[in-house]
């Protein structure tokens, strides 16, 4: 295809030529994605190389937030918690959602779309309702499940004890996000075209071993889609540690994430432009790990 | 042009900021300026508050001054109503012009160059009213930064039934606290005299009882003293009763944390004149159970108190209106009627010398603390307040630091005493950092 | 034939199929269980709160109560933030799908000088933490006097990367060149292939982004928290944390609890209810664009 196709219009509609139509139609998008997340990245960015202090006022720094940053440990700390709270997270929650995303696609259970979607409502849960929720359950000495342990007599079970914290927020993540990458893996498997026939002679043991021999290869690549978003979203993890942070005082604290790390600087401790630089090298360890794995997984495909 | 569209003198923001500014002010004038058209004088005041009643006091002021119009907007309690006043501040817009404060803020937002001097609008002509140490903390001099609104004096809330059945006198002392914590716990597992839960204003006021005054500052000079010799000994005493597993240390403000003093895990709350009230609208079981007492005294025979919490009412140097400002806060912290309301339908602990001696508000006697007139035991520790402590100037991050540090101590990395040298090294950091000279 | 191979086989289907179904019920108990603790909470009194087991009802049954408290208090303020978010939701995700649909079908269908690069930002803005972003937007919005307005929520929330990503997969799924060279040789003008022709193929991919964005609109808390003043402007997640942060610091008086579950239970109810109506239409979007992601 070549040329326009004005000239071969008999209406006098404006028409627009191939080459300018993707601009108009990227056009709402990008206006809006320049206003509202490059001019606020540079903003942030020039934030980043000032420093504003009490006495004083403002005054370039060049690179010494950023030097400060790369050498504090409260945030490489943050990092560390991180990296602990995803290689546990990550794989039980992506683990679930692909086995019952098999066990739904085989079709041999009963009440299928009522599990998909009762599956999936805990993520039109907010945040903050569903930390309320679970900072209730694990209530060490009131909430429910104590109190079933009280009654049979077993040692209460301690949710926000140094060891168990991780775990703890971990579980509501995977209580919020299993369902949503669930659903993802449910669609891709859908979209594989199969011989309706020979699934239908299949009782459920092979069925599922069908699924899972021959149709989770065809789903590799919406599984690697949905660990790179999870690993930057747990990279980027704030509110459920956050809201928890007076519920477990003793074990998450100001810089327990760099998210809240970053806020804390930002909104408590007067540090805007250290808070800044702190974002922007968060940013660069989230890239720098998506493109270590993306790396991986392609030397991994080239064997 | 209205009066109320001139703009405040810029002590920080950008040319282009201020220009934008007038622009939008310009664009809103025709709209606000056909709305009050016939009422020339007619004032706008905004005022953020998180205390309940705050809406019926400013429309009482509105029935006393008709030209004045107050809209109160709650915009957070504690915590993120100071994140939204310093987010105005950054953005060099959005201030409203008068703000519930706390007594240990101010000096954070004095640092900021934002608070207004009232007393140059005529707020010194209400300083006798006030109890001494309330009034010392919110001036300088001539200079008022913030009219005072409630207090609270410490004292000692306890559980009379448990005292009774186990045999413990009201202690006197901070060693006889120990003694009977720690006998207590042993000869009930699981059951505390109190709970170690760390609130950073909560271990301030302690801490000034103690007679620690961690921070001096004179114009750009500090002078930091987070772990001296007093600090030191303070916190060796609580590491004392946390390793005899004589204090329990759950978070405080959290429904477990109420549960506890009302099923008696907890038989007391060292807490301010505010307590009371609190405590008697969470409770459920332990009704009439409760009594009040004096602080423990770290003398035999002193009387010493400290003060936790309670706020004023402060204005913003951005308020076109200072002199409206400052009668409002005026009438809302030193008249009469308000603080009788306050006291009497809120609760607040007064701040007015009339009324924290006034036999017939402070002998009232309440059920829930077993007919005890329990607002003449604060009323007395109100008297007892030494006002030399001060705040730091960045008070919101000294209380982060604590927070974090000394709670993890409690859940097992290093002392309390330990946690004090960690916050004392980056507060110094931080203030050097700022631009302080530390002395 | 297989209905005889299947009756052959029935038993052992029909026991693997009973374990299968257990499993995922008891993942179901696992997803339920909270919700059920803000369906009780919601029923009781306060004191029964905090007196009876978390998980059943108690004797008491106060829910008509909380309700009538959660409508009234401070002048029925949660019904304006009930309404304030879903203008906010709505007009967001309507406003950001279809920005992005429009963004994706460029991206899919076009080649044009600077697509590498221009998808290459939008992928690599998905890595930028929130919490870089809050303080310039609202310095930003401060500047142009858009602070505690609606439109200081609206307009940032305008903006999802991942709708784009979304739509570019589903674009290159469901709508062969084919189709789009067919119109062109008719004659058809680009923007009316896309109107007519395009769109329609589009709706599952559409609604799936719509929901998306949504529900990621309904539970924002952060930009809101951060851009707004005025409680009349709130949405529920901030107004609710601050009744909460009131009933926990003790100073709430009329505001307990309780109130703050009902609140819970009635802004989660209306998403729940949109999934439950808008299901059938909706999930082909996502497997398309995660199988050609």
């Amino acid at each position: 295809m070549s040329g326009t196709v004005t000239k071969r219009r008999p209406k006098s509609r404006v028409i627009i030529s191939k080459k300018i139509a993707p601009y108009i139609f990227l056009l709402p998008f990008l206006l809006f994605f320049f206003a509202f997340l490059i001019v606020p990245l540079l903003y942030a960015f020039d934030l980043s190389v000032y420093k504003k202090t009490l006495v004083g006022g403002t005054r370039f720094v060049g690179g010494e937030n950023y030097v400060k940053a790369f050498t504090d440990p409260k945030f490489w700390d943050g990092v560390l918690t991180l990296f602990k709270f995803g290689l546990m997270q990550i794989p039980i929650m992506l683990g679930l959602a692909l086995l019952f995303a098999l066990i739904l696609d085989s079709g041999i259970v009963y009440a299928k779309s009522f599990f998909r979607v009762s599956f999936f409502i805990p993520y039109a849960v907010p945040a903050v309702i569903a930390t309320l929720m679970w900072g209730y359950l694990y209530g060490p000495a009131y909430g429910p499940l104590t109190q079933v342990a009280d009654a049979l007599s077993l040692p209460r079970p301690e949710f926000f004890s140094a060891g168990a914290i991780l775990p703890s927020i971990a579980n509501i993540a995977v209580w919020e996000y299993m369902g949503y990458n669930m659903i993802i893996y449910v669609a891709a498997l859908q979209s594989i075209p199969q011989d309706l026939e020979e699934a239908s002679m299949m009782d459920g043991a092979s069925a599922f071993a069908y699924a899972a021999k021959i149709k989770l290869p065809m789903i590799v690549p919406t599984i690697i889609v949905t660990i790179i978003f999870s690993i930057i979203g747990t990279l980027q993890l704030f509110a459920e540690p956050y809201l928890m942070i007076n519920l477990a005082r003793n074990v998450i604290n100001t810089s327990y994430t760099p998210n809240i790390y970053a806020y804390t600087l930002a909104f408590t401790a007067q540090q805007i432009n250290y808070s800044a630089a702190i974002s922007f090298v968060l940013g660069g360890v989230v890239a720098v790990v998506s493109y270590v794995f993306m790396l991986a997984v392609n030397r991994g495909d080239d064997k | 042009m209205d009066k109320k569209f001139e703009l405040p003198p810029m002590t920080f923001g950008l040319g282009r900021r201020q220009f934008l500014k007038t622009a939008a002010a310009g664009a809103a004038m025709p709209l606000l300026g056909g709305l009050h058209a016939f009422g020339q004088d007619a004032v706008n005041l905004t005022f953020w508050a998180w205390a309940p009643g705050s809406d019926l006091m400013a429309k009482e002021f509105e029935k006393k001054f008709p030209n004045v119009k107050v809209k109160v907007e709650n915009v957070g309690q504690g915590g993120p109503h100071y994140v939204k006043l310093r987010n105005a501040i950054t953005a060099g817009t959005g201030l409203p012009d008068v703000a519930q404060m706390e007594f240990n803020s101010i000096s954070s937002f004095k640092a900021l160059n934002v608070l207004a001097d009232m007393g140059a609008h005529g707020a010194n002509s209400v300083k006798d009213k006030f109890i001494d140490w309330t009034w010392k903390s919110v001036s300088d001099g001539d200079k008022v930064y913030g009219i005072p609104w409630d207090s609270g004096p410490m004292g000692l809330l306890y559980r009379a039934d448990i005292y009774e059945a186990n045999k413990i006198a009201v202690p006197e002392t901070w060693d006889e606290f120990a003694e009977a914590s720690k006998k207590y716990s042993a000869a009930n597992p699981g059951k505390f005299l109190t709970n170690f839960g760390i609130d950073p204003g909560w271990i301030g006021a302690v801490l000034w009882q103690a007679g620690a005054r961690p921070f001096k500052v004179d114009g750009t000079n500090i002078k930091i003293a987070l772990n001296d010799e007093i600090a030191k000994k303070w916190a060796n005493y609580w590491q004392g009763l946390l390793d005899a597993k004589a204090v329990n240390t759950m978070p405080m403000w959290t429904a477990e944390w109420f549960a506890a003093f009302d099923d008696g895990t907890n038989a007391s709350w060292l807490t301010a004149a505010w307590g009371p009230a609190v405590m008697s609208g969470s409770m459920k079981n332990s009704v009439g159970k409760w009594r009040a007492a004096g602080i423990p005294q770290w003398n035999k025979g002193e009387n010493i108190s400290s003060n936790w919490g309670g706020s004023t009412f402060a204005a913003f140097t951005t308020s076109p209106h200072p002199k409206e400002a400052t009668e409002f806060a005026m009438f809302m912290g030193g008249d009469p009627a308000s603080g009788r309301y306050w006291n009497e339908k809120q609760f607040f602990f007064p701040v007015l010398k009339d009324l924290a001696a006034d036999a017939g508000l402070m002998g009232i006697k309440y059920d829930f603390y077993g007919g005890q007139a329990v607002n003449e035991v604060f009323a007395k520790a109100a008297n007892e307040v030494d006002p030399s402590y001060e705040f730091a100037p960045f008070q919101d991050y000294v209380n982060t630091l604590l927070q974090d540090e000394l709670n993890a101590a409690v859940g097992g990395k290093g002392t309390l005493a330990e946690a004090f040298d960690r916050v004392q090294a980056t507060v110094t950091a931080y203030a050097a950092d700022q631009g302080y000279t530390v002395t | 034939m297989s209905i005889a191979g299947k009756s052959q086989k029935s038993a052992k289907f029909r026991c693997n199929r009973l374990l299968l179904t257990a499993v995922l019920g008891l993942y179901f108990i696992y997803t339920f269980i909270p919700i059920f603790y803000v369906i009780t909470a919601s029923t009781k009194t306060n004191p029964d709160l905090f007196n009876t087991f978390g998980l059943w009802f108690s004797n008491d049954f106060h829910l008509w109560q909380n309700l009538r408290d959660l409508f009234t208090l401070y002048d029925g303020i949660f019904l304006k933030w009930l309404r304030n978010t879903f203008v906010y939701a709505t007009v967001s995700a309507v406003g950001s799908t279809v920005f992005a649909t429009l963004a994706g079908y460029a991206f899919a269908k076009y080649d044009f000088a600077g697509k590498k690069f221009f998808y290459a930002l939008v992928l690599g803005a998905v890595m930028i933490p929130q919490t870089a972003l809050v303080i310039p937007i609202f310095l930003l919005l401060s500047e142009v006097g858009l602070l505690n307005t609606a439109w200081a929520v609206i307009l940032p929330s305008l903006v999802f990367p991942t709708g784009v990503f979304l739509m570019r997969a589903y674009v290159d799924d469901a709508i062969s060149n084919e189709i789009i060279d067919a119109g062109r040789v008719d004659g058809a003008g680009e923007f009316h292939i896309f109107s007519k022709l395009a769109f329609r193929m589009l709706m599952p991919g559409f609604t799936t982004v719509f929901i998306l964005a949504f529900v990621a609109n309904w539970n924002n808390y952060f930009l809101p928290l951060v851009v707004l003043n005025s409680p009349e402007n709130f949405p529920v997640t901030v107004g609710l944390a601050n009744w909460y942060a009131t009933a926990v610091g003790g100073t709430g008086g009329v505001l307990l609890y309780t109130v703050v579950m009902a609140g819970s239970l009635v802004s989660i109810l209306p998403v729940i209810i949109a999934f439950l109506i808008m299901q059938r239409f909706w999930q082909g979007g996502l497997g398309a664009g995660g199988v050609k992601a």
